[in-house]
C-alpha cells in the first residue's frame, strides 16, 4: 500500500500533529449541549429531512411565456408582466402543522431555473449549449465541483427523476419542457447577451482563459446577480402591499412626462413605478392563491384545530396580501412572504433577513403586553423559520452551486449591534432568536453576532452555549471595524456614524450598508433597521492567488492544462521583489479584465433583467422612482475583488522567501521541478482524497524530494505570531486593499476587497498543482482568509489571533477566520467563559470576524465513512453552516483536516 | 374510469419529485403511487380543452395570446390557470 504523507512524516520523525494544546479524547466525543424543538417543528423538519432539492418548470414557463408576449413593450414593463405571471400562476403547497408558509416552488426544497440568465449550463453535457459554456470558461470550474452525495441532493437520475444541474432532481415528464424554455432564451439571456458583448473588451481572450484555468472561479452577471445583501422589510410592514401600490400611483401622477432636470433617466420614472405596480399585484395574487388553498385545505379538514389552523392562516394571508400587518405573527408572515418573493424575482444566494430580532421587535412588545401570545409560541415560530429558510435552495450551475455554496443559500440573521442612538440594541426576542438556534438547529437562518463592547454578557454567554451545540453560530463580526469601513466607503454616498450602526450582515459574511426607518404600530414609533445598499459580492469573484503564484512562477502557463494563460513575462525573478512584483502585474491584469467583462455582464443585466421587487423594497426607490438599475439605492458602491487562497499564498511566498531568496537551499528552477513532480506524490483526484496528510507518495518516487517537501512543510507558517509569514501578509493586504479602488463598477464606483472563501478553497485547489509551502496537488487550500493552514498553527489560540491582527481589518469589507475546537476543550460554564474570552480578546485587538466549529474530528470521520448514520450532523464551513452529507468531498476532507484545538 | 396516481390529485401535497403527504390520511406517499379511489383530480393542461398536442411530453396552449401559439406540457398544474378549461 501505498504511503501516505503522515505516515511519510512519522517515519522521519516530523510529527504531523492536528491536535493544539493537548490530545483529545479517545473515544468519540458529541457535543455537550444538544436540544429539541417543539412536536409540530420536529414533524416538519423531519419533512424536510427526507426530502430532495427538487426543480420545476412553473415559474420559468409563466415568464418565458408573458415575456415572449411582450416584444415592444418598454424593458422594465415586459419583465414586470412576465414576474407577474409568473407570481399569479405559482401553485400554493400547504402542509399540515405549518403556520406560516409560502414557498419558492410547489416542494418543501423547489427551486427553477432562470433561463433568462443563464441556460447552458443545465443542458446535456453534448448539447451544444454546455459545450459552450465549456469553451467561455463558464462552466470549466463545474469539472472541480462536487456535491455531497447524501441528504436533499439528487447528484444522479433513477426512476422518473432525472438530475440537472448536480443538485436537483425534475420529473421527467417536465424535461422536454424544460429544455425547449431554455433553448428560447438562447442569444437573449444575460450570459449570452453579455458575452456577445463582453467579446468586445480588449483582453477578452485572456478572460477566457482565466476562467477556463479556474484563476477565476466564476461570473458575476449572470450566475448570482443579487444577493449577499440584507434585504428591507421597511415597506410592506408600514405600509402593506395596497399602501405601496397607492404610493406608486400617486407618484406616478407626479412624474409622467417630466424629466425633473435629469435628461437621462428622469422620464423613466413613470415605467418604473408602473411596473411596480405590476409586480406587487403578482405578488397580490400569489399570496391570495395561498389563501385560497389554507381555505381549500379547511373545508377537508376533519381535526378541528388543524381546521382553526388553516383557517387563521387563510386570514392571516387575505390580510397582508392587502394591509400592514397587525400582529407578531403577521408580520412574521409578511417577511416571510417579500423573502421569498425577493428570491423567486432573480438568482439569488445570501439575501440576509438582517436584524429582524429589530425589525420584529414592535410587534413582539405589544404582542406580549397584551397577552397575545406568549415567549414560548414566538419560539416555536422562530423554529418554524429555520425549517423554512434551510429548505430554499437556489438553481444554479455545478460551480456556482457546489463549488461556491455548498448548497447554501445564506440566509443570515444579525443580531446584537448598536440602534439608532449608540446604545446595545440587543432586546428580549433577540434571545429567543438564540434559543431557537439552539432548540432548533438547522444550516438556515445562520446568526450573525454584532459584536460590541456595550452589549449584555448574559446575552454573550447564551451566544456561547449556542455555539456548544456544535450549529457553528453565531459568528462573531466586530461592529466599530464594520461601521469604519462603511463610513470610509459609502461616505461619499452619505453613509455617517449614525447610519452605519444600522449595519448588518449580508449573504455569510459581508457587511453590508444599511439604514434606519420609522415604523409605526398602534400610535408607537420604533425606528429598525434595513438593507440601504446593492448586492454585495458581485463584480471579480474569487481569484486564486495560489493558482496567480503558479502562474507567475510558471511564466504565464498553467501546469495542469498546459494553457499559456497569460502573456509569458519572460523574468528570471532571481530575486524576491521580483517574484512580488511579478505576481502584483498578473494580479492586476487579472482583476482589470474581470472587471471590464463583469461590469458589461451587469449592465446587460440591468437593461433587461433590473429588479423590480427587491428594488421597491431599498430605500430609497420609491422616494426617487429609480430602481436598482438607475442608482435608486441609497449605497451603490458595493462591487468587489473577491481573493481565494490567502493563507496558502501567505505560506507559500514565505517558503520562496527563506529557502530560495534568504537562505539559497535551493533555486527557483528547482523549486519549479519539485512542484510539477507534486513532490513524489500523486495527484489528489487519483486517491480521491483532498487533504494533505492523506496524500499518497506515487509508487515509482524514488525519494529524491522527502528533504525539500519536509523543508518546505517546516519552513515558516501564518498563525504562530511569527512576524517572518505574519509580515508578508501585512504587506499583501496593504498592497490587494488599496489597489481595489483602482477598479471602477459599471455604477461609477470603485471597488473593495472582499476576503471569504465560502467553499471555493475546494474547487480552486482541485485546479492547482502543488505550492511551495508543500501543499499538494489538487489538494484544498486554507479556508477562509485568516484560518490557519490545517496543522501548521502550532503555538495556540491567541498567537493565531495575533498572526490575524497583524493588518488593518477596516480596510476591507470582511475577513474570516475559522477555528475547530474540540467539545471537551470548552465543557461547563467555565469551558463558555474562555470561549468568550477569546473570542472578546480577538475584538479588542481588532479582529472583525471569527466563528467557531465545536466538533471531534473522529465524528466527522466516522461520518465519512457512514454518512447513512449523520444526516442531521452539521459542520460551519466557512460563513455558513451545512449538513454533513451536502458538502463535497474535498471540503470535507479539508475540514476533518483543520487544526482541532483541545484547550482554549 | 382510469386511476389516478398521488400526483395527479388534488388530495395530495408534493414534497419532492417522488414523494408527497396524503393531506386526508398524513401519510408520506409515493408520487406514482396509485391514489384511492375518489380522490379529486387535480388540474392539469392535460384535462384541459385548450391543450392540443400527441407528444407524450409536449404541447401547444390554444388559449395562449403569443403568435404562434405557446408551449405547454400536459403535466403541468394548472390550479392558477385561468383560462384552464376542464374537458
Amino acid at each position: 500500500m501505498a504511503k501516505t504523507l503522515k505516515s511519510v512524516l512519522a517515519d522521519a520523525g516530523i510529527p504531523m500533529d492536528f491536535e493544539s494544546g493537548g490530545q483529545a479524547p479517545e473515544t468519540l466525543t458529541d457535543r455537550e449541549i444538544t436540544r429539541e424543538p417543539h412536536p409540530r417543528v420536529q414533524k416538519l423538519k423531519d419533512i424536510f429531512m427526507e426530502s430532495l432539492s427538487s426543480a420545476s418548470n412553473e415559474f420559468p414557463y409563466w415568464y418565458t411565456r408573458e415575456y415572449m408576449l411582450h416584444d415592444s413593450e418598454v424593458p422594465v414593463i415586459r419583465r414586470a408582466k412576465a414576474l407577474k405571471s409568473a407570481f399569479s400562476h405559482s401553485t400554493p403547497v400547504i402542509f399540515p402543522g405549518e403556520l406560516l408558509t409560502m414557498r419558492k416552488a410547489p416542494y418543501v426544497r423547489g427551486s427553477f431555473p432562470m433561463p433568462w440568465l443563464s441556460e447552458g449550463f443545465y443542458m446535456a453535457k453534448e448539447d451544444e449549449f454546455y459545450q459552450e459554456a465549456l469553451k467561455r470558461g463558464s462552466a470549466s470550474v463545474d469539472e472541480h465541483s462536487k456535491f455531497g452525495q447524501g441528504g436533499g441532493n439528487v447528484p444522479q437520475s433513477f426512476g422518473k427523476v432525472i438530475s440537472i444541474a448536480g443538485k436537483f432532481g425534475i420529473r421527467q415528464e417536465e424535461v422536454p419542457a424544460l429544455l425547449k424554455l431554455a433553448k428560447l432564451w438562447f442569444g437573449k439571456s444575460v450570459d449570452d447577451l453579455g458575452n456577445k458583448y463582453e467579446q468586445m473588451v480588449p483582453g477578452y481572450e485572456t478572460k477566457e482563459k482565466i476562467m477556463r484555468n479556474i484563476v477565476c472561479m466564476f461570473d458575476s452577471g449572470f450566475t448570482l446577480p443579487q444577493g449577499r445583501e440584507v434585504i428591507n422589510y421597511y415597506y410592506p410592514l408600514e405600509y402593506g402591499f395596497d399602501g405601496i401600490i397607492k404610493i406608486a400611483k400617486e407618484m406616478k401622477a407626479k412624474v409622467a412626462g417630466r424629466a425633473d432636470g435629469d435628461g437621462m433617466v428622469g422620464m423613466n420614472r413613470l415605467y418604473n413605478y408602473e411596473a411596480v405596480i405590476h409586480v406587487i399585484e403578482g405578488v397580490q395574487n400569489w399570496i391570495l392563491n395561498y389563501a385560497k388553498e389554507a381555505a381549500r385545505l379547511e373545508a377537508l379538514e376533519t381535526c378541528a384545530r388543524q381546521k382553526k389552523e388553516y383557517r387563521e392562516m387563510a386570514e392571516r394571508l387575505e390580510w397582508i396580501a392587502h394591509n400592514p400587518p397587525r400582529t407578531f405573527i403577521e408580520a412574521f408572515q409578511m417577511i416571510e412572504t417579500v423573502h421569498i418573493a425577493a428570491l423567486n424575482e432573480d438568482a439569488i444566494s445570501g439575501l440576509a433577513p438582517g436584524r429582524i430580532g429589530q425589525v420584529l421587535y414592535p410587534y413582539f412588545e405589544q404582542d406580549i403586553a397584551a397577552g397575545r401570545i406568549t415567549e414560548d409560541e414566538v419560539i416555536e415560530l422562530l423554529e418554524l423559520d429555520r425549517v423554512y429558510k434551510t429548505s430554499i435552495d437556489c438553481f444554479a450551475s455545478v460551480g456556482v452551486v457546489g463549488g461556491v455554496l455548498s448548497g447554501n443559500t445564506f440566509n443570515t440573521v444579525s443580531i446584537g449591534g448598536l440602534d439608532k442612538n449608540g446604545r446595545s440594541a440587543v432586546n428580549r426576542l433577540e434571545y429567543l432568536i438564540l434559543e431557537a438556534g439552539a432548540t432548533n438547529a438547522m444550516p438556515q437562518s445562520t446568526l450573525a453576532l454584532l459584536y460590541d463592547e456595550k452589549l449584555p454578557e448574559d446575552f454573550l454567554m447564551l451566544a456561547m452555549e449556542v455555539i456548544k451545540t456544535g450549529a457553528g453560530y453565531p459568528a462573531f463580526m466586530n461592529t466599530p471595524i464594520a461601521q469604519e469601513f462603511l463610513v470610509n466607503q459609502y461616505g461619499h454616498e452619505g453613509m455617517d456614524s449614525e447610519e452605519a450602526r444600522a449595519w448588518a450582515i449580508g449573504g455569510c459574511l459581508e457587511t453590508s450598508p444599511c439604514t434606519w426607518k420609522p415604523l409605526h404600530l398602534n400610535g408607537r414609533e420604533y425606528w429598525i433597521p434595513g438593507g440601504a445598499g446593492q448586492p454585495t459580492s458581485v463584480g471579480v469573484h474569487f481569484v486564486s492567488m495560489p493558482k496567480v503564484l503558479e502562474l507567475t512562477l510558471f511564466n504565464g502557463i498553467d501546469q495542469n492544462t498546459g494553457e499559456k494563460v497569460y502573456e509569458p513575462h519572460n523574468r528570471s525573478l532571481d530575486t524576491y521583489e521580483a517574484l512580488e512584483e511579478q505576481f502584483k502585474k498578473y494580479w492586476k491584469e487579472t482583476v482589470g479584465v474581470l472587471t471590464l467583462t463583469n461590469n458589461i455582464q451587469h449592465d446587460i443585466w440591468r437593461k433587461n433583467n433590473m429588479a423590480i421587487f427587491s428594488s421597491l423594497l431599498k430605500p430609497d426607490c420609491l422616494d426617487n422612482g429609480h430602481l436598482i438599475n438607475e442608482l435608486g439605492y441609497r449605497y451603490n458602491a458595493t462591487f468587489n475583488v473577491e481573493s481565494t487562497g490567502t493563507i496558502t499564498f501567505v505560506n507559500s511566498m514565505a517558503a520562496l522567501k527563506k529557502m530560495v531568496y534568504e537562505d539559497r537551499e535551493l533555486n527557483l528552477e528547482e523549486m519549479k521541478t519539485a512542484l510539477k513532480e507534486n513532490f513524489g506524490f500523486r495527484d489528489a483526484h487519483e486517491i480521491n482524497s483532498f487533504s494533505l496528510a492523506d496524500q499518497e507518495k506515487r509508487d515509482d518516487s524514488d525519494n529524491r524530494w522527502d528533504k525539500l517537501h519536509f523543508k518546505a512543510l517546516q519552513s515558516p507558517k501564518y498563525g504562530n505570531d511569527d512576524h517572518y509569514a505574519d509580515s508578508i501578509l501585512l504587506e499583501w493586504e496593504n498592497f490587494f486593499c488599496p489597489d481595489c479602488k483602482n477598479y471602477e463598477s459599471l455604477y461609477g464606483h470603485t471597488m473593495y476587497p472582499c476576503q471569504i472563501s465560502v467553499s471555493t478553497h475546494g474547487a480552486m485547489g482541485s485546479a492547482t498543482i502543488a505550492s511551495p509551502d508543500g501543499r499538494l496537488s489538487g489538494t484544498t487550500f486554507a479556508d477562509a482568509s485568516l484560518s490557519a493552514y490545517p496543522g501548521t498553527d502550532k503555538n495556540g489560540p491567541f498567537a493565531l489571533l495575533n498572526s490575524a491582527t497583524v493588518w488593518d481589518h477596516s480596510m476591507s469589507q470582511n475577513c474570516q477566520l475559522n477555528i475547530k475546537v474540540h467539545p471537551s476543550a470548552i465543557n461547563g460554564h467555565e469551558g463558555a467563559k474562555k470561549l468568550l474570552d477569546l473570542t472578546r480578546a480577538y475584538m479588542r485587538k481588532g479582529g472583525f470576524h471569527i466563528q467557531y466549529n465545536i466538533v471531534d474530528s473522529k465524528v466527522l470521520k466516522a461520518a465519512q465513512e457512514h454518512p447513512e448514520n449523520y444526516r442531521d450532523l452539521m459542520v460551519r464551513v466557512a460563513g455558513f453552516t451545512q449538513y454533513w452529507v451536502e458538502i463535497g468531498k474535498g471540503v470535507q476532507d479539508e475540514l476533518i483536516a483543520r487544526t482541532e484545538y483541545e484547550g482554549v | 374510469m382510469e386511476k389516478l396516481t398521488y400526483r395527479d390529485t388534488r388530495n395530495y401535497a408534493p414534497i419532492d419529485v417522488t414523494k408527497g403527504m396524503d393531506l386526508l390520511t398524513r401519510e408520506i406517499v409515493m408520487a406514482d403511487a396509485e391514489a384511492p379511489e375518489g380522490y379529486e383530480p387535480i388540474p392539469k393542461c392535460k384535462l384541459c380543452t385548450n391543450f392540443t398536442g400527441t407528444d407524450t411530453f409536449m404541447g401547444t396552449c390554444e388559449a395562449s395570446m403569443n403568435e404562434p401559439k405557446f408551449i405547454a406540457y400536459p403535466d403541468m398544474v394548472a390550479t392558477t390557470c385561468e383560462m384552464y378549461q376542464a374537458m
